[in-house]
Formats: structure tokens, C-alpha cells, sequence
């Protein structure tokens, strides 16, 4: 029985007055908010705070004691939940992905029970591969347990979107990973994240992250929204002491100005150096092992380039070479001021550039990894 | 020896005896495999029930095979009806205990997806609980099978028929031949059984288990 798309496109999530107790302790405590089509808002607090209770309260597992939550308009208590929540993606830490079905049946599930025919379902899972940079074909018969955290944290993604949600709830998607690969995912999410162009509602207890991937940021503290605004407003304008400490308000006078190009960029090791003559295939594969998004090519007929995962990806069944595919980088040398270099990667509109220490790559600059390490 | 065992084997229609054995076998199995399913999932959907009739399944199971066979008499008569009834009787806790405990202990965060993607009860029953469970069920089968076999050859002693028959023959015109090849016959078939379900066991669990 095929539920009802119930919205097309979100305008506006309206949480009002919402409370919820557990016994004696109060888990949500007369919580007002607006979430507004198209962004993603994060929702940062403590353990405790009640940021996932508040989550899951937008998709009734777990229902408030009182106050409504409503999308575009309509008190969601007036629909059915498996309806609401088949309208509803949801990603969580744990991930939960079913351990005795394969990639494409953990994926296609919902369009299974929605009656769904076979090859549209394939179809289907296929995109949603290649969305979250998984060859289908290595990837679709796999089992859970065959992938590693960041792949399984990926198919988890996959899965919510399966039925083309228009709004989003993530508790934490990253949390179980290891550093390198939470920035990892955090940038390629924030990358996917303007194509979806859909709400999303992101519980997290980081604020790196919380600053890398929101667009507006609810600070929650015993059950209470404490302040909600821009990034720059919390950094600007703290409502308490709290908040400030929280985003670390003091360390946004560090002076910029006395930086250079090397205080600010990543260092590179060697596994992201590749050799310009390599087949792409085996390219893209070390790259996924190692959870790569970008490496350096050396020994190009134009000197030293860039690959980066996208490209890899689109090009893995060419017969072409990593040198073929690599783009020629921004360069900065290690001396350079950090403002000079930030004002050049906006002008060219480069998120990135490479640093070469006279002849050798000594590191990778990234405008938003700059920023993050300011504020 | 041989010749004597071919002998025994042909005058006491061991063959014969044999399906009639496997046929008791594959019934009462079956049966016990269906009701204990049932009773498994009704526990688990009334969980309040689950401790108080596990408890009489196990008042079952600690009957002495044999009383039990015999007080089942009166009541369904002789031969292959007792015999099926008190092995589904003692099959039907360790099938109904593992799936029981298999469905109620799916861990909670698969739940917990499972509701958030949108699964309807029944869904998750039927596309999370029941194939994770599995593993567990088929160590219930496994239990059952072993009681199963011994019950059967058992009810050779109220004319079920089976290989307890010659069994009962051998001991009571003393032929000691024909114990010892009933008897060694129904053990290898025991194994042979308990063998194959260790390997549907072990590859359910591969294919179903949580890791």
C-alpha cells in the first residue's frame, strides 16, 4: 500500500511549546522553533540536553505530553506515523543498518514496502550510490558488515533518502567515526547537502561541526533552547556566559593578520601523493580506502596537479590516467599571508588550494578548515 | 557378521521400519516446528504471558519421557498418536524458548531504525525480527530434533512401530545382534540429523546473525 507523499517541498517546521518529562526529570521543557524550508539547523547541546528527544519528536517516536510540531501548516498528530515517517528521512549514529540484507535491500526497503517494482528499486539504489560516492556495482551486493564505518555511515544516508524525503533528521551521523574521516564526510555531506536543497534538522554535541555544516545553530541546555541564530551571531552576540563558552567566543580576537599560509593549512602525508601515470581505477580505489577526498598528483606533463574524488569517480571506467584527470591548483607558498591567500581563494572561487614549499607539495589550504581554526 | 546383519535386517523389515520411523519423525517435528512458532511470537506479543507458560513448558519437559508416553494412553490410545503428541509436547519449549528470546532481543537501535524508516508492527516482525532471529530458532530446532529422535524410537514401547520396534524384539527374545544394529542404526540416523541441522544452524548464523 503506497503511503501519501505527504509534501512536496518543506516551508516551514513549527515546533511549539513542545514539553516532554520522563518521571521526574524533564527531558523537553516548553520548546519554541521555527525551522525554515531549505536550511539545515543544527540543534547542539549536552548530553541530556534534550536535543534528540526533540528530534525524534518531529517524526513521533516519541510523542510531546504537550504543544504541537507542525510542517508547512499541519499538526503532524493528524497523520499517520508510518506515513510521516516514510516523508521523513532519519540517519543516526548507530546507523542500524539491517545486518542481514545487502546494500540494495538495506536502501530499497521502503521502496519495497511501497510497492515498488524491482527495477525500479535498482535504479533507484543506483543513484543513491553514486550520490554518496559508492560504485553501485562494487557496492550493491555487498553486506553490512562487509563495509567499513564511513562506507556503512554512507549506505545509512543512502537509505534515508530513499523515498526522496524533502526533510531530513541526522542525530549525530558522524559521531561514531574517527576524526579524519568525520571531517571527511562533513565536507563531502556539505557538499551533497546544496543539491538535496532539502531541510534538515542535524543533532550534534560538536561545535566544529556544528559551525562547519549549519546554517542556523539552536544551542540547547537542560531541556531549554537557549539561543538560536547564524553562526556568526553566536560568536557575535552570545546570549549568556554559556554560549560564549560554548562557541569559544574568546578565540576569534587570534589575529589573522600575523598568519601565514603555514600556520593554517593541512600538512600532507604520504598517502595523498599519487603518481601522474596510474590508472584511475586502482586511483579511486585508494582513495575510498583511505577515505580520501582529494590527493596529489606529482610527475604531470604540467607539473604537480590535484585530483580530487568527484573527478576520480566520474572518470573510474576511462581508460585515462591520474594525470589526465588532474586540475591544475591554486599555489601558495608557506610564507604567504593567510589573509592575502583567503582573499585569492574567494576571488577565483577555489575552495582549496595547494602549498609547495619551493618544488615539494608541503600542504593543503582549505577556506572553510581556515576559518573553522579562527573561530 | 555382515550376512547376519542383512539377514535381521530383511526378516525384521528394518527398511520399512525405518520410513515408519522418519515418517513419525517429520511429523511430529513439523508440527512442533509450527506450534512452537506460534507460541514463540504470541510470547512475544504478550509478553506478560511469556514467563508463566515457559514455566509449564518446562513442567512438560522434566516429565520422564516414558510416564509420559504412558499417561498419554488414556487419552489418544496407543501407538503412533501418543508418541507424536509427546514429542511435539517436549519439542515445542525449546523451539518457542529460542524464538521467544530471538524476536524479543533484536537489538534495539535495528528497532528503533526500523520505526524511523516508517515499518508498520507487522513489518518489522516479518522483515527484522523474524529473519534475525533465525540463528536462534534453528538451536531450538536442533534441541528438538535430538528429544525428537529419542522419543520416536521410544515409542516403540507402545506399539508406534519405528526402529524401537525390533529394538523391543531383540530385548525381549534376546537377540543381541538386532539390539545392537537397531540400536547403532537409529544412533547414526540421530547424528546424521543433528549434523544437518548444525549446518543450516551455522550458515543461518553467518547469514542472519547480528555481528
Amino acid at each position: 500500500m503506497p503511503s501519501p507523499r505527504l509534501f512536496e517541498r518543506i516551508d516551514r517546521v513549527e515546533l511549539k511549546n513542545l514539553i516532554k518529562r520522563y518521571g521526574d526529570s524533564i527531558a523537553v521543557d516548553d520548546l519554541t522553533l521555527d525551522v525554515t524550508g531549505g536550511e539545515l539547523l543544527i540543534l547542539i547541546g549536552g548530553s541530556g540536553s534534550g536535543k534528540t528527544t526533540t528530534l525524534r519528536m518531529i517524526n513521533r517516536l516519541i510523542e510531546p505530553e504537550a504543544g504541537t510540531v507542525s510542517i508547512n501548516g499541519t499538526d503532524i498528530r493528524t497523520v499517520d506515523p508510518v506515513a510521516l515517517r516514510r516523508n521523513i528521512g532519519y540517519v543516526i549514529q548507530q546507523i542500524g543498518l539491517f545486518p542481514h540484507m545487502t546494500v540494495r535491500d538495506n536502501i530499497g526497503l521502503i521502496p519495497r514496502l511501497e510497492g515498488w517494482d524491482d527495477a525500479a528499486i535498482t535504479t533507484r539504489v543506483e543513484v543513491l550510490l553514486e550520490l554518496v560516492d559508492l560504485p553501485p556495482e562494487m557496492f550493491i551486493d555487498r553486506y553490512p558488515r562487509q563495509l567499513s564505518g564511513g562506507q556503512q555511515q554512507r549506505i545509512g544516508l543512502a537509505r534515508a533518502l530513499a523515498m526522496d524525503p524533502p526533510l531530513l533528521l541526522m542525530d549525530e551521523p558522524f559521531g561514531a567515526l574517527d576524526p579524519i574521516l568525520r571531517k571527511q564526510l562533513q565536507e563531502e555531506f556539505s557538499k551533497i547537502k546544496e543539491d538535496l536543497g532539502r531541510t534538515i534538522v542535524f543533532v550534534t554535541h560538536d561545535i566544529d561541526e556544528a559551525f562547519r555544516l549549519g546554517d542556523r545553530i539552536a544551542i540547547m541546555h537542560d531541556a531549554r533552547i537557549i539561543q538560536v541564530g547564524k553562526p556568526e551571531e553566536l560568536i557575535l552576540d552570545p546570549a549568556s556566559d554559556l554560549v560564549s563558552k560554548l562557541v569559544d567566543a574568546d578565540r576569534k580576537f587570534r589575529h589573522i593578520d600575523n598568519l601565514t599560509v603555514r600556520d593554517l593549512m593541512r600538512p600532507v602525508t604520504r598517502r595523498y601523493f599519487f603518481e601522474g601515470g596510474m590508472p584511475i581505477g586502482p586511483a579511486l580505489l585508494a582513495m575510498m580506502e583511505d577515505d580520501l577526498g582529494l590527493v596529489i598528483v606529482t610527475d604531470t606533463a604540467s607539473g604537480t596537479g590535484i585530483l580530487n574524488r568527484r573527478d576520480a569517480f566520474t572518470h573510474r571506467n576511462d581508460p585515462v590516467t591520474v594525470g589526465d584527470v588532474a586540475r591544475r591548483p591554486l599555489v601558495f607558498a608557506p610564507g604567504d599571508s593567510a589573509t592575502e591567500a583567503l582573499r585569492v581563494l574567494k576571488r577565483k572561487k577555489s575552495p582549496f588550494a595547494l602549498v609547495m614549499d619551493r618544488e615539494t607539495p608541503a600542504g593543503l589550504f582549505f577556506s572553510d578548515e581556515v576559518l573553522m581554526r579562527l573561530i | 557378521m555382515l550376512s547376519e546383519i542383512l539377514t535381521l535386517w530383511a526378516r525384521y523389515d528394518l527398511t520399512a521400519r525405518t520410513i515408519e520411523h522418519l515418517t513419525m519423525f517429520a511429523v511430529a517435528l513439523t508440527f512442533a516446528f509450527i506450534i512452537g512458532i506460534l507460541v514463540g511470537v504470541l510470547l512475544y506479543r504478550h509478553e506478560k504471558y511469556a514467563g508463566p507458560v515457559l514455566n509449564v513448558l518446562n513442567v512438560v519437559e522434566t516429565f520422564p519421557d516414558l510416564a509420559l508416553l504412558v499417561l498419554l494412553i488414556p487419552l489418544v490410545g496407543i501407538g503412533a498418536a501418543p508418541t507424536i503428541v509427546a514429542c511435539v509436547l517436549y519439542s515445542i519449549l525449546p523451539i518457542a524458548r529460542n524464538a521467544y528470546t530471538g524476536l524479543s532481543h533484536v537489538s534495539r537501535e535495528q528497532i528503533d531504525v526500523a520505526e524511523a524508516l516508517g515499518l508498520t508492527g507487522n513489518e518489522i516482525l516479518l522483515y527484522i525480527r523474524i529473519p534475525l532471529s533465525l540463528p536462534l530458532i534453528a538451536g531450538g530446532v536442533r534441541i528438538a530434533i535430538v528429544f525428537t529422535m529419542g522419543i520416536v524410537t521410544l515409542g516403540g514401547l507402545i506399539g508406534a512401530g519405528g526402529l524401537g520396534a525390533p529394538l523391543q524384539t531383540g530385548i525381549f527374545i534376546n537377540i543381541p545382534m538386532l539390539i545392537v544394529t537397531a540400536g547403532i542404526w537409529v544412533g547414526i540416523l540421530a547424528v546424521v540429523l543433528d549434523g544437518l541441522a548444525g549446518i543450516a544452524e551455522t550458515w543461518l548464523a553467518g547469514r542472519f546473525g547480528e555481528w
